[in-house]
């Protein structure tokens, strides 16, 4: 694997898409966070363990193995990330997020189609009838599916029908 | 012996009324019928469709889930086959021979062959189940604290052992499961951990919060870059029934196959996840003509298809004997189990006989329906494959938000479940694999229980781990496995085995 990978030149740029730099960094970045928040929390003892204990340690390790991770990337190299596209992670994720702010409030038959509709945004081949079709039925479904045979308590319109 | 047929009789009486029938059924439909849907693995289906079963009592409730899974399984093949897009990782192997039958337009006894395998495989690991249960629940009450925790160590090595990927990776992938099961209240003290203040993150994140989001929402965006990999088989799907000569060539990796899943899927830490890469490898060194493999062999996709099978089913026995899942799917089963007020451990079986031997009988009939409903149903399938990618996402974007909000009706899961989304896909980016992390998870909060339970014993000492011969030796297993792997000349072989 290795071998088919050029060496870093070492400019940032080219540094940042290597998947094990950016990998470890993340890494590094996680056990950072974790072992500030868990900062005031009692270590114990071996026999006691506090509640410090185990995020404190597994933090620091996992800060130490992404280090490694990181210096591996610097000095052999890896494969690299071509590109990051927005469009996708941006809609898809914003769709999700649509749906959980509008469901309680607006009910499934406004944050169904949302989803949909949003979501459909994340593929470069958008049609719009087609996709206001398919919220449009496939929220039908949806509510006749878990609402009514299902009888899960999800609101439906809320503003509409109370429930 | 005669209690092994006693207790299947129990178990097949409780799993053949009429009402567990139909559960076990309708499991099984809507399970293929998610599963089916591509990029959507089994984990991701559990995790959506867990809702379903809310309302049902319990033993109902986990032989529907059983059946779900079954269907997931099931339909991740029909996916690999039709369409070339593995659910889940267990379902690539099934792509290289089974996706080239289909272009060959042998689509059709792809899929029987699958299906018949998996049948074979599931009937022999529903014995197997039923033979060792008993006496590995037996086993497992002798088990102290630290003959647990050891035992888990050992599913954590196995688990990064058999990841893709350098060690070193795995290794941080299941520090950061074993942090992220940190967060929530801690259960000795009542000090909150980790929750950065927020109420929704006290009980800890949701299992299916973050199994939706690595495994569901990160695929679609996975999916979302790749569009040139789909191809639905536009010709013929042919028939499905297998002729005689293909049932020849097909039983010997089947019943190796079988052998090899069942021997795997037990193993802590996700064995099953080898079973079938193993499987393809063996039959692909035994065959006289190797270079038919990847080409349309049925022998390739028979093995994998059983292996995975037998594999995804003895799974259960660390579960149902030990209280251990040894992956995500059995995870969410102790989640569903958890809601429904059944710890899973040796305990089920003692206490709720009607429950466990009812589900383990359920595992054969769920098997016996795939093979009913799937093969007429293939048609429907095929047509639902054909519906466009772009289409299709919303469709199961949609499902997930609803599938995730429904378990607690909480809308905070929902914008978890796309956080943990942006994560799995960051992951992908990265090349780091989320298996490891989703299993270091599962694990945590027990092996930390584990852990206090066992050093509060000795007073403070780590000798007990050492001293407890059981322990000893399976944290030396844990630590000699992981060691092997990083050895160079090992190294290169797992590479290889992974590159196939």
């Amino acid at each position: 694997m290795r071998a088919e990978n050029p060496r870093p030149s070492g400019s940032l740029a080219q540094l940042l898409r290597q998947q094990d730099f950016v990998g470890g960094l993340m890494g590094i970045g996680l056990a950072a966070f974790a072992f500030w928040q868990s900062a005031d929390l009692p270590m114990g003892t071996l026999g006691g363990i506090g509640a410090g204990m185990l995020p404190k340690s597994l933090a620091v390790t996992l800060g130490l193995l992404s280090a490694a991770l990181v210096l591996d990337a610097l000095l052999a190299g890896g494969p690299t990330i071509d590109r990051w596209p927005i469009r996708g992670p941006l809609f898809v994720l914003g769709a999700v997020v649509a749906f959980g702010l509008t469901v309680r409030p607006l009910g499934l038959v406004v944050a169904g189609p949302l989803a949909i509709l949003i979501g459909s945004l994340a593929s470069s081949e958008v049609r719009w009838k087609e996709t206001i079709v398919v919220g449009a039925v496939v929220t039908a479904a949806c509510v006749g599916l878990f609402k009514f045979a299902l009888g899960l308590p999800i609101p439906l319109a809320p503003w509409l029908i109370g429930y | 012996m005669p209690d092994l047929i006693g207790n299947l009789g129990l178990g097949f009486a409780t799993a053949l009324t009429p009402m567990n029938l139909a559960l076990c059924f309708l499991g099984c439909l809507v399970g293929t019928l998610i599963g089916v849907l591509p990029g959507v693995g089994p984990i991701a289906t559990i995790a959506m469709l867990l809702p379903l079963t809310f309302k049902v009592e319990p033993t109902g409730a986990l032989i529907m889930l059983a059946g779900i899974y079954y269907g997931a399984q099931y339909g991740g093949s029909t996916t690999a086959i039709l369409i070339n897009v593995p659910g889940e990782a267990t379902a690539v192997v099934t792509c290289l021979d089974g996706h080239a039958m289909a272009r060959k337009g042998q689509a059709g006894i792809a899929l029987g062959i699958a299906a018949l395998g998996s049948f074979f495989a599931g009937t022999v690991a529903t014995l197997v189940i039923a033979a060792i249960g008993a006496p590995l629940t037996r086993l497992a009450l002798l088990f102290g604290p630290a003959e647990y925790f050891g035992l888990m160590v050992l599913g954590l090595g196995l688990a990064i052992v058999l990841a893709r990927g350098s060690v070193l990776k795995a290794i941080i992938m299941v520090l950061s499961g074993l942090l992220l099961s940190t967060v929530g209240t801690d259960l000795e003290t009542g000090q909150e951990r980790l929750t950065l203040g927020i109420a929704d993150l006290s009980d800890g994140i949701d299992f299916a919060v973050l199994a939706m989001g690595v495994f569901g929402i990160a695929e679609i965006l996975r999916n979302l870059e790749n569009p040139e990999a789909r191809a639905v088989v536009r010709g013929a799907i042919g028939r499905l029934l297998p002729s005689a000569a293909d049932l020849r060539k097909a039983f010997g990796p089947i019943v190796r196959a079988t052998g090899l899943g069942s021997v795997l899927g037990i193993l802590p830490g996700n064995g099953a996840v080898l079973a079938p890469f193993a499987s393809y490898t063996l039959e692909k060194k035994l065959a006289r003509d190797p270079s038919r493999f990847g080409k349309g062999a049925i022998e390739g996709v028979a093995g994998p298809e059983a292996a995975n099978n037998a594999g995804a089913q003895t799974a259960f026995i660390p579960l149902l004997t030990l209280g251990i899942p040894p992956n995500a799917v059995m995870a969410l089963m102790v989640g569903a189990m958890t809601i429904h007020g059944v710890i899973p451990g040796p305990q089920v079986m003692t206490k709720s006989p009607t429950l466990f031997w009812g589900m383990v009988a359920s595992m054969w009939i769920g098997n016996l329906m795939l093979l009913v409903i799937n093969l007429p149903l293939i048609g429907l399938w095929v047509r639902l494959l054909k519906v466009p990618y772009r289409l299709m996402f919303t469709i199961i974007l949609l499902f997930c938000c609803i599938g995730i909000y429904s378990i607690n009706n909480n809308p905070w899961d929902v914008y978890f479940t796309a956080f943990f989304g942006l994560a799995g896909y960051l992951l992908i980016k990265f090349g780091l694999e989320p298996a490891p992390m989703l299993l270091g998870f599962v694990l945590g909060r027990l092996m930390e229980e584990k852990l206090r339970q066992a050093l509060a014993l000795s007073e403070g000492s780590f000798m007990t781990f050492v001293q407890r011969p059981v322990s000893a030796a399976l944290l030396m297993i844990a630590a000699a496995i992981i060691v092997i792997a990083v050895l160079p000349a090992v190294r290169r072989g797992r590479e290889e085995a992974f590159r196939e």
